[in-house]
């Protein structure tokens, strides 16, 4: 069977057993992978998946599988499995399946790898850091290509196809230099063609010389409530807090604290945020949502103002509220009217937060943990890297208290972010 | 799924190889508010083969299992250990050690398997129960998975193995409004074992599920600890992060090679001398761990490790190739997740061995500080730094337990803490719910008794 063949048979054997709605999605994947391990260029990787994901929804019940073979005994004993699972299961209105859509065919990035420009790239930055950066140690550097080609199909009919291939570029790394070690820091992008040297991209050159120069850090020897400008490379992890917020999960236990907030001021109104999956300025988007729509670009909140929680069918449907547009991620803050340096300028005392080490943020938004790789800034000038140094407060406060974005943004091809100033943070 | 007859491939080899059949099979439902969020299984078998020669890897992976696609992966990982050999010259003459190894091992239960509607109806009962019970509460979020890994191994030194290591886990995670505030608390159970064998009655969890309710109650009321360098008791579970994310981390041969402040301490007093820290393999005081590795990815037999012997720093823990660098033996941490990922050098079941001193003895010592109960997640640094969450935790004020306190963290350097410790509890218990992330996902075990030390506290 092709790959079509496989889907409808897949569809057409729920239908036969009954079920009264039912998705299938098939997707191939070829992955090659170089990896460099302390410094040196170690192993490659070449590997072929295949998954194959079915949801049946009969009687209102749900159930959902996956397998990772195409062959009829697989599928059939996959169908029987479901249609088990559905038995057992508990009835629920809510549960449903994506709406009939135009059929598309979505395309983007290469088909195939190019491994001698993946391996020369790589060689190229291992060469680079040595000598550049002598005192970096790269524990890992992984250059990989991902080529999917995915059917979605359901009873609906719905019926998309996506042909999907994408370079992404993750190093890890910290310095040593006689019995001092610096915190590890990484980062990573993803672009649909390698077109400079990998250091140049988003903040990778940034990130390898500022560890180096963190090998001479100081404690800070006070407590003190101060500014906090978060890097490019660390927002998203604040950001998260409202994401997960006011998406399923939080939203169906009634523990989002943004839970009837829509249309209404949440953070300071600097502050837009976009999620746009099928932008051209980001090449990692995604064309479906994970529930069977075609994915659309949206403002989760335009100048402060919550426009959008991130639910799904069942989430919309289980509250009552709108299904969003799209899954969520492919983040673009909107840039600032600021310089970066003016945001530094502008802090009488605080620090530059490059990665933070947290645990995850009470329901209410109460968070604390380590700043990493981290520098302190006093009198509008970063002074020294910090070690030790712990960063308290309330993520919602945070975001009501944000104070100014940079207008210099970074493109992870995943995101595009700025530099974000916020007020009234306890540093220990 | 165990593959039969996997050394007729032998012949196939033509370097240093390890062909692996693997299937991972999961299964997990879900309860939100007594709806059900979750209904799901889910299987992934293929096959994987990872050649080396003069100092680099191939490797390659197929979903199929047959004999072309088998021959296939070997020959497309020896294709590409040839790319890398021909592009790096450096690594010519470079020999991994040899070890070989054979074992079968199957943890499969030996009772009916039941179905998921029985496990969903397992969960049921124990949502009827919460939901009649504490109707204040504001969400009850109730999960019950399995995950069972099994291998087939072959290597060119000649080790065969077979092996089926389950994992169930069951958790419940609830919480309450506090002045329009959400606050919640979760606990786990479960660990080595399919369903059948770790979960029997649902009434067997409601003793637990009420000192959880009590907990949470106390924590919504709790204070605020106060920021600073505490004393603090870090009960079984925190003492288990400790030493799998703190310690095991820092001294996992290839982070060591890569930087990690461990490199410089071999031989050195890293600790108090009443530390010992083990990665156990597959036993301890005779009992099974919680995730027992008999032989590893590689074909080396497992051993346990003694990372840290009576405050001292012993050795790292090793694969292959790192045991080739530091002239080491390898003990078995080479361990692979889904049969299309390389081994990596993974702890297996980290732990603290127990002292002498008990618990209460350990609260009455403490004038102002801590005991601090339950962790969420945690994360630690090359430079042996860490962070861990604190979801439920009391005061010590002269020596006898106080209010709870609200979701905290501590942070310190490890190798720093270590030599606060001054009492460690005489009792021990192990923990199996969590993943370990280093490039892949894999199961760990991590435990310990109750450790008394010094640490930073965070708060307000």
């Amino acid at each position: 069977m092709d790959k079509n063949e496989v889907v409808d048979y897949c569809l057409d054997a729920l239908k036969k057993r009954g079920v009264d709605k039912s998705t299938c999605c098939l997707t191939v994947s070829q992955k090659k992978e170089l990896n460099v391990e302390n410094d040196a260029m170690a192993l490659l990787r070449t590997t072929f998946n295949t998954s194959l994901g079915i949801s049946a929804i009969k009687n209102h019940k749900k159930a959902s599988t996956s397998i990772n073979k195409t062959d009829k005994n697989s599928i059939d004993e996959a169908v029987d499995t479901v249609i088990e699972l559905t038995k057992g299961s508990k009835p629920d209105d809510a549960y449903d399946i994506s709406d009939k859509q135009p059929k598309r065919l979505f395309s983007k990035g290469c088909d195939s790898a190019d491994l001698d420009i993946m391996y020369r790239s790589l060689d190229e930055f291992v060469d680079y850091v040595k000598s550049t950066y002598p005192q970096i140690k790269l524990e890992a550097a992984i250059v990989d290509f991902n080529h999917t080609n995915s059917i979605y199909k359901n009873t609906n009919g719905v019926d998309f196809q996506i042909s999907d291939g994408i370079y992404s570029f993750s190093p890890v790394f910290l310095s040593k230099e006689g019995d001092k070690t610096t915190s590890f820091n990484y980062t990573g992008f993803s672009t649909l063609k390698i077109e400079k040297p990998l250091y140049k991209y988003a903040m990778v050159d940034s990130l390898l010389r500022e560890s180096v120069e963190q090998l001479n850090t100081r404690s800070l020897d006070e407590k003190f409530v101060g500014k906090l400008i978060v890097t490019p490379d660390c927002i998203e992890t604040f950001l998260g807090f409202i994401i997960n917020d006011i998406s399923d999960g939080k939203m169906i236990t009634g523990n989002s604290i943004y839970k009837d907030k829509l249309n209404e001021l949440i953070t300071n109104p600097k502050l837009t945020l976009h999620s746009k999956p099928v932008s051209d300025e980001i090449e990692d988007g995604y064309f479906l949502t994970d529930d069977g729509y075609m994915a659309e670009n949206s403002t989760i909140l335009d100048k402060g103002i919550l426009k959008t929680h991130l639910l799904g069918i069942y989430g919309a449907n289980k509250l009552g509220k709108k299904r969003a547009v799209n899954d969520g991620g492919a983040y673009v803050i909107g840039s600032g009217s600021k310089s970066y340096s003016d945001l530094i300028k502008d802090t009488e005392k605080g620090i530059l937060l490059s990665r933070f080490s947290g645990g995850n943020p009470s329901n209410n938004g109460d968070f604390s943990g380590v700043a990493k790789n981290s520098y302190f800034i006093e009198n509008g000038k970063i002074k020294y890297p910090i070690t030790e140094t712990m960063v308290s407060g309330n993520i919602k406060d945070m975001f009501e208290n944000l104070d100014d974005i940079s207008n210099e943004r970074v493109n992870y091809g995943h995101g595009i972010l700025p530099w974000i100033s916020f007020k009234g943070i306890t540093i220990s | 799924m165990k593959y039969e007859n996997l050394n007729k491939f032998r012949n196939s080899f033509s370097n240093y190889t390890e062909l692996r059949v693997q299937e991972n099979r999961n299964s997990s439902i879900n309860l939100t508010n007594g709806d059900v969020t979750g209904n799901t299984s889910s299987q992934k078998s293929g096959v994987s083969a990872r050649v080396f020669k003069d100092g680099n890897w191939g490797f390659s992976s197929n979903p199929e299992i047959n004999t072309n696609s088998i021959l296939g992966v070997v020959k497309a990982s020896t294709e590409n250990v040839q790319f890398m050999n021909k592009r790096d010259t450096n690594k010519c003459g470079y020999f991994l050690p040899e070890t070989m190894a054979n074992n079968d091992i199957d943890f499969s239960t030996n009772k009916n398997k039941q179905s998921q509607k029985y496990w969903l109806d397992f969960i049921k009962e124990i949502d009827g129960y919460i939901e009649k019970t504490y109707p204040e509460l504001l969400s009850r979020n109730i999960g019950l998975g399995g995950l069972d890994m099994e291998k087939s191994l072959l290597t060119s030194d000649g080790s065969e193995a077979y092996s089926m290591i389950p994992r169930s886990i069951f958790y419940v995670m609830l919480s309450i409004e506090k002045d329009g505030n959400p606050v919640s608390i979760g606990n786990p159970w479960g660990g080595l074992g399919q369903l059948e064998d770790q979960f029997y009655n649902p009434s067997d969890y409601f003793n637990d599920i009420d000192q959880l309710v009590d907990r949470l109650k106390q924590k919504a009321n709790g204070i605020y600890a106060d920021a600073g360098y505490k004393d603090v008791i870090l009960d079984a579970d925190l003492a288990g992060i400790l030493a799998h994310e703190a310690i095991g981390h820092t001294t996992e041969a290839d982070l060591v090679m890569a930087g990690s402040v461990a490199a410089d301490f071999v031989g050195k007093s890293v600790a108090s001398p009443l530390v010992t820290l083990i990665d156990y393999a597959n036993t301890c005081n005779d009992q099974t761990c919680p995730v027992p590795v008999y032989i590893d990815d590689e074909g080396t037999k497992s051993e346990d490790v003694t990372i840290i012997k009576d405050g001292i720093l012993k050795r790292f823990m090793h694969n292959k190739d790192s045991a080739r660098y530091y002239e080491e033996k390898p003990l078995g941490n080479a361990r692979a997740y889904e049969f299309s990922d390389e081994p990596l050098i993974r702890m297996r079941n980290t732990a603290f061995v127990p002292g002498t001193s008990k618990l209460e003895e350990m609260i009455a010592s403490i004038d102002d500080g801590y005991y601090l109960v339950k962790t969420g997640n945690g994360q630690a640094d090359s430079t042996s730094e860490f962070m861990f969450a604190i979801t439920m935790g009391y005061e010590i004020k002269n020596g006898q337990l106080g209010r709870a306190i609200k979701d905290t963290t501590i942070s310190g350097i490890a190798f720093d803490v270590l030599k606060t410790i001054d009492m460690i509890s005489s009792d021990m218990s192990w923990s199996s719910a969590g993943m370990c992330g280093k490039k892949q996902l894999i199961p760990v075990g991590m435990g310990g008794p109750a450790i008394k030390c010094k640490v930073n506290i965070g708060g307000r």
